[in-house]
């Protein structure tokens, strides 16, 4: 498969008044075609600073991008100019906003902002544009187009603003889409169908998909490859059925048994103890070390490397270290662990 | 069957009345609560959830039927006497932590205005004290109580809202999706500490969410709404194993789970209320299909959700 955008040991800070916070510590990864990435972690883990990096969008002034390359078709977007980040901004890489009740103009018709991306990047006139609008608006499965593409967002429903959003992120057929928790503020049934959409319209356009999102659940349903941060760097990733039923990193461990199943009887739910790492003073060893009941003597001292656990499957802890000792996960991953190799060993 | 802390007979709340806006928010619903128990209610955004937990605690005021609470009527004409009463029985802890405490006021100040209002305190030094306890309880420590709210993550604050519901020492609190702003670790943490608080103090919980897994993890009982009806009334087990009305089956049916081989292959279902095709003047109502387990249904769903039922 080929590589469509790669991200190289990317550091980026927020200079505040209390210091440098440093909420990228060395990020890599690669997206590549037709796939979709989903990165998960907790709030302040840094998944939604790096997406907007790649867009560019971090406010100027208090965030720099210390180290690191964005490599897209060549071009390092890291330090790119910003006239050209405006010709790839919706045209080749587009986003998707959390909120659609904020992320679209109220004081603008939908059908004016379904055009804006048509009118500037593709240069097409009103009519041409109009025409595109309202097929554009018949895909992501919105009735009366003609008379919808006239309605100012007030008029239309949440679920149906988030498919205008995804429309107006789709109009130039971008190669990278970036979806910033796109379907958390909705409805699980609505929730469902945008889920389907976007699968849908990917294979039809052929577009590679950053998903970000905290629920777990979400990502089993739309991910190839998951993408798990914590404290500002990528702890683990692997194929989604890698990293579901065969988790490595304790972190990964702890967000699947924190979430009940439907089967969860009485017993408690498992917490995470403590609370995420300060990125003002970032701790010298694992940031995760002093909330991991796993956590050894060099867990403190040294930041663990990428260890191969297969060709797809990566997990920055020193538990996969060949001197490590073994340690028994928590019984629900032991149970989907126990899935997993059977299903290797039957062949699949 | 344990005793009736709260029955609801026909709560109707309207607004826009007699308005060409009028909406039905909620429309002629029925339900008990027991002590000791959690009641969830799940819906859409828009089913009237959050508003029948609100007339329930009287922050609207019912447009029809009756609230009684321990047998007594919640709405109506009350003194400020017989309102202070409910008010110390009934709690409400609220979805965002960020909007429901006061950003001028001190955390102390904030938990004890209840104990202020209702004079549980008889010293500065018993109130501060109660405060102190109070953080301990919900997981905080007692130098948190001099601070002011922004000082919080979304999780400490929705626990400072938690220990000022329990500060007029409650029987009841409506917990309107307490923690749908929360990120997912920190939400088993707030259950835990709900969990653990019922069965310290022998709260009864009406549990407002839309987040199915956690409601059933923390219910033992689940209301379904759907436009301000209520559309399955069942046992949380129950409700799982047998949802019997075609809404609560197309809600089940979403929930998106941690397991991407079931993902694969999940089928969801659609809900369209014209497929139940009721005839003028039919009579669609609760209908009880097991011990416990209510649809709303006419006469001749029931039968066919009879037959289904008892082949499951």
């Amino acid at each position: 498969m080929k590589k469509i955008l790669e991200v190289k040991d990317l550091h980026i800070s927020f200079h505040t008044f209390a210091g440098e916070v440093q909420a990228i510590r060395g990020v890599d990864f690669d997206l590549y075609e037709g796939e979709t990435l989903a990165i998960v972690g907790e709030s302040g883990s840094g998944k939604s600073v790096t997406t907007k990096s790649i867009m560019r969008l971090l406010p100027e002034g208090n965030s720099e991008i210390k180290s690191g390359e964005i490599l897209f078709n060549g071009e390092n977007l890291a330090t790119a100019s910003e006239k050209k980040m405006q010709k790839i901004r919706g045209k080749d890489i587009s986003m998707i906003f959390q909120d659609p009740m904020t992320s679209l103009n109220p004081t603008m018709t939908i059908g004016k902002q379904i055009m804006e991306p048509l009118r500037k990047h593709r240069n097409l006139n009103k009519s041409e544009a109009t025409k595109r609008a309202i097929k554009l608006l018949d895909l992501v499965g919105i009735p009366k187009p003609e008379t919808r593409l006239k309605q100012y967002p007030h008029q239309f429903s949440g679920g149906m603003r988030q498919r205008v959003v995804i429309a107006i992120a789709l109009a130039c057929a971008p190669k990278v889409l970036i979806a910033d928790e796109p379907t958390t503020a909705l409805d699980v049934t609505i929730q469902g169908q945008i889920l389907d959409l976007m699968k849908e319209l990917q294979k039809k356009i052929e577009t590679s998909i950053i998903f970000i999102t905290h629920d777990l659940g979400v990502v089993a349903n739309v991910a190839d490859r998951v993408a798990v941060m914590y404290g500002g760097k990528i702890v683990e990733v692997g194929t989604v059925d890698e990293i579901f039923y065969n988790p490595q990193h304790p972190y990964t461990w702890g967000l699947i048994s924190s979430m009940p199943s439907l089967d969860t009887q009485d017993e408690e739910l498992y917490v995470i103890p403590g609370t995420p790492p300060d990125l003002l003073h970032p701790p010298k060893g694992d940031a995760f070390a002093p909330r991991n009941e796993y956590a050894m003597k060099i867990d403190r001292e040294e930041q663990p490397p990428m260890f191969k656990v297969s060709d797809t499957h990566y997990a920055a802890t020193w538990l996969l270290h060949p001197n490590a000792p073994k340690v028994e996960p928590p019984l629900v991953v032991q149970e989907r662990q126990a899935k997993f190799h059977a299903s290797l060993k039957g062949g699949k | 069957m344990a005793e009736k802390l709260l029955e609801v007979k026909n709560l109707k709340q309207y607004f826009n009345i007699g308005k060409p806006k009028e909406v039905r928010a909620v429309d002629d619903i029925s339900f008990d609560i027991y002590k000791g128990e959690t009641l969830g209610l799940v819906g859409e955004s828009g089913c009237g959830k959050s508003t029948t937990g609100r007339s329930l605690i009287r922050l609207y005021n019912a447009t029809g039927g009756e609230v009684l609470y321990n047998g007594v009527n919640v709405h109506g004409k009350k003194s400020r006497s017989e309102l202070k009463t409910f008010n110390q029985k009934m709690q409400m802890i609220f979805q965002d932590p960020y909007a429901s405490l006061n950003p001028r006021m001190k955390v102390s100040d904030i938990i004890a205005e209840g104990i202020d209002i209702h004079g549980l305190a008889k010293s500065s030094k018993e109130r501060t004290e109660k405060v102190h306890r109070l953080l301990e309880t919900v997981g905080l420590n007692r130098e948190h109580a001099n601070r002011y709210p922004h000082e919080f993550s979304g999780g400490q604050r929705q626990r400072i809202g938690i220990a000022r519901a329990l500060a007029v020492e409650p029987e009841f609190i409506i917990a309107d999706e307490p923690i749908s702003a929360l990120d997912v670790s920190i939400q088993a943490q707030v259950v835990n500490l709900l969990k653990k608080l019922q069965k310290e103090r022998g709260l009864t919980y009406l549990f407002i969410a839309h987040d199915l897994s956690m409601v059933k993890y923390i219910s033992d009982r689940i209301g379904v709404m759907y436009f301000g009806k209520l559309v399955e009334l069942a046992p949380a087990e129950d409700l799982y194993r047998n949802p019997m009305h075609p809404y609560t089956q197309s809600l089940l049916s979403a929930i998106p789970l941690p397991d991407p081989e079931y993902e694969r292959t999940r089928t969801r279902k659609t809900y369209h209320p014209e497929d139940h095709q009721y005839a003028e003047g039919e009579d669609v109502k609760m209908r009880e299909i097991s011990p416990g387990h209510f649809v709303l249904c006419s006469e001749k769903e029931f039968e066919q959700y009879n037959t289904n039922y008892n082949h499951l």
